[in-house]
């Protein structure tokens, strides 16, 4: 009989335990709960003109989402990137085009994206548009962000940091997490420039 | 009887003045800091973020509460948080240092956020940092500025990937 009451009380405290997990989860659905972001063609804004995603047909494309307010998460993956890319033969480096894209287009102009990019890797682009331009993309993407307000007055932007790899027709073939090194990032674009 | 006790208790007050400064050392000096460093900006880059290691070589806990630097407008103690795939940047009142413990501020976790740069940040400056704990002691120190591809290649970033 004591037995019994333990079983009940355990498994109370498991339907407890779960049911909170299950509340949480409900709460704070995951950015990527709807599956793999479908990605696809887009057009915004370079310094140099508008640049659309078609225009890059025939090469591997590295797609990033942030902002050059950015003070830590932005430049060590763009640093990663830079990388990741100087590690490639000339003629691999010839066959992708790295792309940053700004979260915060109130912000950054494309001449600013365009001065912060080089940085980090001669021939990345920057590229900016409307907040409503921007909002699509990123939603094609399953790019997630929302500005903070800071109490000095300013504001950052809290964003998903994935890397996206889009294969030479146009098409997104991976996305990487936050934080992986120059040698994984290589080696997955390596890996693209391989298939047809 | 109560002149007695009248003594013993200012007799008591008498060494606990005395011997205070000598058995609760500040924070300041029971802190260690090293590899200090602020990462060198990109061009537009108005924030940039200190990184040093803290080791706390006392039997207490210590805090770090505050920095202030000349090189920066406002200077703030930060963390990063990586929740549901979003990274989160938020002010933090104070970084904990455990008792003979170390805390290491680094690429993604807790790290003194320079906002507003007075001038860009170049590889071989050296920028002053006034730490503050949490008795109110001071530390000073220098860190070097260093380009980010640089810390990157010395030290493989430990990056939260479990949430």
């Amino acid at each position: 009989m004591k037995r019994i009451r333990w079983i009940i009380a355990a498994l109370v405290v498991v339907l407890l335990i779960a049911g909170g997990f299950y509340w949480r989860s409900m709460r704070h659905p995951s950015p990527n709960s709807a599956g793999t972001p479908q990605g696809g063609d887009f057009t915004l804004q370079s310094a140099d003109g508008p640049r659309s995603l078609h225009d890059f047909r025939g090469k591997v494309v590295l797609l990033y989402f942030g902002y050059t307010f950015c003070p830590d998460i932005c430049p060590t993956t763009l640093t990663l990137i830079g990388q990741a890319l100087s590690s490639l033969s000339p003629a691999q480096q010839a066959k992708i085009q790295g792309i940053f894209v700004t979260v915060d287009p109130a912000r950054d102009t494309a001449r600013k994206m365009k001065a912060y990019v080089r940085y980090f890797y001669p021939g990345l682009i920057g590229l900016t548009g409307n907040p409503q331009e921007i909002a699509a993309v990123a939603r094609r993407y399953g790019v997630v962000y929302r500005k903070h307000e800071e109490k000095s007055g300013g504001y950052l932007i809290d964003h998903s940091a994935f890397i996206y790899l889009i294969g030479r027709h146009g098409t997104l073939r991976r996305t990487l997490p936050h934080g992986v090194p120059a040698a994984t990032i290589a080696a997955a674009l390596r890996q693209l420039l391989r298939q047809p | 009887m109560l002149s007695k006790f009248t003594a013993l208790f200012c007799a008591c007050a008498l060494l606990s003045v005395t011997y205070a400064p000598a058995a609760l050392a500040s924070a300041a000096s029971s802190i260690r800091i090293s590899h200090p460093y602020v990462t060198a900006v990109a061009p537009g880059q108005t924030n940039s973020a200190a990184f040093l290691v803290l080791k706390n070589t006392s039997a207490r806990n210590h805090a770090l509460v505050g920095a202030s630097s000349p090189a920066a407008k406002i200077v703030q103690l930060h963390t990063h948080l990586h929740v549901n795939g979003m990274m989160e940047m938020r002010q933090v009142k104070q970084i904990p240092i455990k008792a003979h413990g170390k805390t290491v501020l680094k690429h993604g976790g807790f790290h003194i956020m320079l906002i507003n740069l007075r001038k860009p940040l170049k590889p071989g400056e050296q920028v002053p940092l006034t730490l503050t704990f949490e008795d109110g002691s001071h530390q000073e120190i220098s860190a070097p500025v260093i380009k980010l591809s640089d810390t990157l290649k010395s030290m493989p970033m430990k990056m939260d990937r479990h949430h």
